[in-house]
Formats: structure tokens, C-alpha cells, sequence
């Protein structure tokens, strides 16, 4: 750096807001421009807003205890498989724990997604896909035939709290779950089905 | 549920926040989050250089302080112990940007403003420059005076480091962005 | 903190998220103009300290849903009203900054016909951050399976001033759904969830709290081992 481009003690002092100093010409102007653009440029800034704050809490609530449904509308997580134990009977959905994948080692506390098993007897379907508040409603998600004849199930991990949820048959029918919780007006003059998954599953009729 | 104190004259001590998250209540960190998120949100701004990478680092390290809290010797300078971790995330966010992306302008662009001093890419580009030629302490040292106006005492009692010294690194950083806006006219 | 600075706050980052759910909009094959008022609305209401998922949410549902754009938006508007509301009564609950699950939970307890001042005892009757939005969570379901709505959250209050946590309340609709499916009727369903039977442990001994890393070992929720499945009863 050129001994040129430096600012002398008393320019420093100024800069320093000590209004005793006083200083003149090509010195003054420098740091009066310095102290012009810092102005400027801070100005400008943008600084973090109070979705920080949200974003945070929904972390710590998910570290504390079971974590925030809406946390599920954000990007697809790697989700780690553990080996799962289902007893069932032919019509029932049961329940096993799981961890959402992470990078730090799980904090005991509640589970905080759960495997939830949907079904639908469809025997005409070509195709049953299930869409909902869990996948952002967007591409529906393909639920595969059972070894029970003209049954349809899938099996996915959904953290605890409610959902609401449609099957779709061969592309275009919109229909609802029989075996949810409750059937709830959605507003564009249809119903949603409903389920409120447990830190220990859901239990079907 | 309890409402949450901020501010105020009700509003509870920094040390006791932490206390009673460590006793169980963790939704009262949401408390220090709100507080810290304000006192240095600019100062992350500044460090890091980029909007979005400086929410990610406050966020990174609210999440690392609340999973260390109880390392936290002295609950009543809890700040300054966040103020730690925020800055080297802060240092890790800046690091990883330019690493990424090189070539991009140092700042989203900036908002239109009626009365203030032009600030053209070129100079909002110069300050960029001139903090990373800086070694972390000085850059910590001049956005902690320069864009968050703090005290020489106020920012020695932050960062645990003596007022003379911590005046050396502003004034090194001052001759540092002198230099780069002088580079502009040549 | 006022709401004059909070504005001012979001502000510094509202071009960013506006970008974003107008994109997403756009990408799930939404008008311009539609995204555009989308964006807007949701700007508006974050800019109020509502959450903005229930309303991007229900944007997405009705396009999956092949709705005409002039019947989502009146959908979105409402629920806007219903958010506000929502966040209102957590206020006057006590809550100063309510987080987006509460306003939303509140807002959909609205919406399901639970009435302002039973919201305000649920949430007055939660300890614990996230118990809040859990509490009326249940008992909107519990009133979508036909519990009145009365009923519904002096169930949940009753529970949580018992020491019950979030995590076990959040057993109880699907435990009523076994019920009903088994064909008890709603009287005795009601009765069973009074008497707490609902729940899977006495109060104390389940479920998780809130508890941050660096404290005493706590105990996290019980796993069902294998062929045990407690009272929860099935039908074949």
C-alpha cells in the first residue's frame, strides 16, 4: 500500500468523530468521501428480517419436540430408512418411528416423522395417486396394488400434526379417504379428507 | 402461553432467558433470537456481504447456540458468546460466496433512493473489495464501527479485545477502502 | 416491537420472497396475473406477522385442483380474514408474537366453527410453545368428527390442565376415529375422551416436553414394541 494512500493520525481522529481536529484540503475531502460512501453503502444494506426469527423457532421447536407440520411444505428431505416393524391387520394402518435424515445426531426427545399407511379399494382403478397438504399438492404421489385384490396402498413418512389429503383415481377423479379422520369443507365446494398422525401413528378403523 | 417479552421494562435479562430456557421453557429463546437478530442483523449484512447468506449464518448460528447453551459459562454475557459464533459463520458464509461465485456483483442491487449520494456498482464493488482484502479481525472491527456505529468500548467489551488494538484494525481497514476508491479514479 | 419496524424489517427481504412464491406459482402453471395477486396477498399478509404457507398452500391446492383462478382468490382472501382473526385472538390470549402454527391452528379452528373466546381457553390452558397449536389442532379434528365444538376444547383444555403433553393429544382423533369406526356412538365417545381414555399414559409419565440439549436426561416418547398395541382397539 503507498505511504500516499494513508490516513494521517489526525485524519483518523476525524474519522473518529473527534470534533476537536481540524483538517483541511485533499485530506479532508478523502475522508469525507470515505465517510459519504460507508454512509451510502450502508444504507443499502439489506439486513435479515423476522423470517429468521420463524425459520429458527421452527428448527428449535423440531430439536425440542416434535416439529412444526408447515415444515413440510419446503423442499423434499433425504430421508434415512431404518428397518420398520408393522403388525397389521388386512384394513388397519399402524405405526412405526422414524427419523427425518439429519446431519446431527438425533436429540432425544419426541419422533418427529411417523410412517403412515394409506389404502384405498379401487378394483376398476388403472392408477391411484394420493396428493395433499404434505407434498405442497402438487404431483401425486403412486400408491402401488396390494396383494389384497383391488387394494391400493402406500406408505409415507409424515410428520405429526394434521393433514389434508385427496386420493385421485386414473388421473382425474378426485376422491376422498374413507378411512381418514374426518372429510372437511376445502373451500372450492369439495371436501378434503383429514388425517391427525400421532408421535405414534395413526390407528384406522 | 406466556407472551413474550422483548423489550420493555418487563422484559427479561438476557441471563435470565437463558436460564429458564436451560430449565426447560425453549421457546423463550425465541426471545434472544428476536433481540440478537436486531442488534447484529446489519453487522451480519456487512460481514457476510450478501442478504440471503447472512440470514443463513444469524440462522446457523442461533441453531449452534441453542444446541451449546449450556456451555455458556456466564449467562449474562451470553451475547458476547453469540456474538462469537455468529461471527464465524458469518466469516464461513462470506468465505463459501466468494468461493462460489466470484464474479458476481458484491451486493444485491441496490434500492432506489431519492436523496442519498449516488452509489453506483462500482463503489458498493470497492467496498466489497477492499473488506476482503482485510484479515477477519479488521473486518469485524470496521463494520462493528462504521456500519453499526458502535463505541470503541461497546465493541471492546464484544469482542474482548482492548480499545487500542481494536482501533489499529479500523484505522488499517480505513487506509485499505481509501486505497480501493482511489483505484476507481485511475 | 412495533409492527411499524417489523414492516420495515420484512420489507428488506419482500422482493426476495415475493420472487419466490410468484415463480412457484407460475412453474405449477398459474396466469401471470393470478400469480401476481397471489404474491401480492401473501406479501400483505407476512408484512401483518400472518403466516404465509395456509395461503400459498391453498393457491397450490385449488390450481392441482384445475379451480378457476377467480374462485381461488375470493378462497385465499377469506382465509386471509381468517388468519388475521386467528392471530387476534392469540394476542389477546397473551401470546405477543404468535408463531405461524398458532395463527394458523387458530385460524383454522375459526374456520371449523370453534368460537373465539373457546380458542382463547385452549391456548390460555397451554404451557408449552408448540401445545398452543396442537391443542386446537385436536379439537378441530375432534369437531370435524362430530364432537361439538364446546366439547371439543374443554376435552383438550381438561387434558393439558391434567399435565397431558401435545404429543399424547395428538392420539386422541385418531382414537376416536377407531371408536366411531367400531360404531360407538358419539355420547359414549365423549364420555370415554372425558374420562381421559383417549390418552395413551396418565399424565407425567409420557409423551415428551419441551426440553432444550444440556439438561438432566428426560425421557423421550415410549415406543410400541412389536404386538402391543395398548387400547387402542381394531377392526379387522
Amino acid at each position: 500500500m503507498s505511504e500516499l494512500s494513508k490516513f494521517s493520525p489526525e485524519a483518523q481522529q476525524y474519522l473518529d468523530g473527534d470534533s476537536a481536529v481540524r483538517l483541511e484540503g485533499a485530506e479532508r475531502a478523502s475522508a469525507d468521501r470515505l465517510e459519504q460512501v460507508i454512509a451510502a453503502y450502508t444504507a443499502q444494506l439489506r439486513v435479515p428480517g423476522a423470517e429468521v426469527d420463524g425459520a429458527v423457532m421452527r428448527r428449535i421447536r423440531e430439536l425440542a419436540a416434535s416439529r412444526s407440520w408447515w415444515s413440510w411444505l419446503l423442499a423434499p428431505r433425504a430421508i434415512r430408512v431404518r428397518p420398520a416393524v408393522l403388525a397389521v391387520a388386512a384394513a388397519v394402518v399402524l405405526v412405526v418411528l422414524w427419523r427425518v435424515g439429519e446431519r446431527e445426531p438425533p436429540v432425544r426427545a419426541a419422533a418427529q416423522t411417523v410412517l403412515v399407511r394409506f389404502q384405498l379399494a379401487a378394483p376398476a382403478a388403472h392408477d391411484v395417486t394420493l396428493a395433499g397438504s404434505f407434498n405442497g399438492w402438487s404431483e401425486g404421489i403412486p400408491l402401488r396394488k396390494s396383494v389384497v385384490p383391488g387394494l391400493w396402498v402406500v406408505t409415507l413418512p409424515l410428520p405429526v400434526g394434521e393433514h389434508q389429503y385427496l386420493f385421485q383415481v386414473d388421473g382425474n377423479q378426485w376422491t376422498p379417504d374413507p378411512g381418514a379422520h374426518a372429510q372437511v369443507d376445502d373451500g372450492f365446494g369439495r371436501t378434503n379428507s383429514v388425517l391427525v398422525v400421532g408421535p405414534r401413528g395413526v390407528a384406522g378403523p | 402461553m406466556e407472551p413474550r417479552l422483548i423489550d420493555g421494562p418487563d422484559a427479561l435479562p438476557d441471563g435470565e432467558v437463558v436460564r429458564r430456557v436451560l430449565a426447560g421453557e425453549a421457546a423463550l429463546f425465541g426471545i434472544l433470537v428476536e433481540r440478537y437478530r436486531e442488534e447484529f442483523g446489519r453487522y451480519a449484512a456487512a460481514l457476510v456481504g450478501d442478504p440471503d447468506r447472512a440470514a443463513d449464518a444469524m440462522q446457523e448460528a442461533f441453531i449452534r447456540a441453542y444446541r451449546s447453551l449450556a456451555s455458556c459459562r456466564d449467562f449474562a454475557r451470553v451475547k458476547a458468546w453469540f456474538f462469537r459464533i455468529l461471527t464465524n459463520q458469518c466469516h464461513d458464509q462470506r468465505a463459501r460466496r466468494r468461493r462460489e461465485a466470484p464474479l458476481e456483483g458484491f451486493d444485491a442491487p441496490a434500492r432506489e433512493r431519492a436523496d442519498a449520494a449516488v452509489m453506483d456498482g462500482e463503489v458498493r464493488d470497492a467496498i466489497g473489495a477492499a473488506l476482503d482484502r482485510l484479515t477477519p479481525e479488521q473486518r469485524e472491527a470496521f463494520v462493528l464501527r462504521h456500519v453499526d456505529g458502535r463505541s470503541y468500548e461497546e465493541m471492546a467489551a464484544i469482542l474482548g479485545t482492548g480499545v487500542d488494538a481494536l482501533k489499529m484494525r479500523v484505522y488499517r481497514a480505513r487506509d485499505a477502502l481509501r486505497q480501493q476508491l482511489e483505484h476507481l479514479h485511475e | 416491537m412495533s409492527l411499524l419496524v417489523l414492516s420495515a424489517a420484512l420489507a428488506s427481504v419482500l422482493t426476495v420472497q415475493q420472487g419466490d412464491l410468484h415463480s412457484r406459482l407460475i412453474e405449477r402453471g398459474a396466469a401471470p396475473d393470478f400469480a401476481r395477486q397471489v404474491a401480492q396477498l401473501a406479501n400483505r399478509a407476512r408484512a401483518e406477522g400472518l403466516p404465509v404457507e395456509p395461503l400459498a398452500d391453498k393457491a397450490f391446492e385449488g390450481l392441482a385442483k384445475g379451480v378457476a383462478a377467480s374462485r381461488i382468490l375470493p378462497v385465499i382472501q377469506g382465509l386471509a380474514v381468517r388468519l388475521r382473526a386467528g392471530r387476534a385472538v392469540a394476542v389477546s390470549a397473551g401470546v405477543v408474537h404468535p408463531s405461524g402454527s398458532v395463527v394458523a391452528a387458530a385460524a383454522e379452528a375459526l374456520g371449523r366453527g370453534i368460537e373465539r373466546g373457546e380458542i382463547l381457553d385452549v391456548l390460555q390452558a397451554s404451557r408449552a410453545p408448540e401445545a398452543g397449536s396442537v391443542g386446537l389442532t385436536v379439537a378441530a379434528s375432534l369437531v370435524a368428527q362430530g364432537i361439538a365444538p364446546l366439547e371439543a376444547t374443554h376435552a383438550v383444555v381438561l387434558a393439558y390442565r391434567e399435565g397431558h403433553s401435545p404429543q399424547e393429544l395428538l392420539e386422541l382423533p385418531s382414537v376416536t376415529s377407531s371408536w366411531l369406526a367400531e360404531g360407538v356412538q358419539l355420547p359414549e365417545v365423549l364420555r370415554r375422551i372425558r374420562e381421559g381414555q383417549g390418552l395413551p399414559f396418565p399424565p407425567g409419565q409420557g409423551g415428551s416436553q419441551v426440553r432444550p440439549p444440556g439438561l438432566s436426561p428426560g425421557r423421550g416418547p415410549p415406543v410400541n414394541p412389536p404386538g402391543k398395541s395398548g387400547n387402542r382397539p381394531h377392526k379387522p
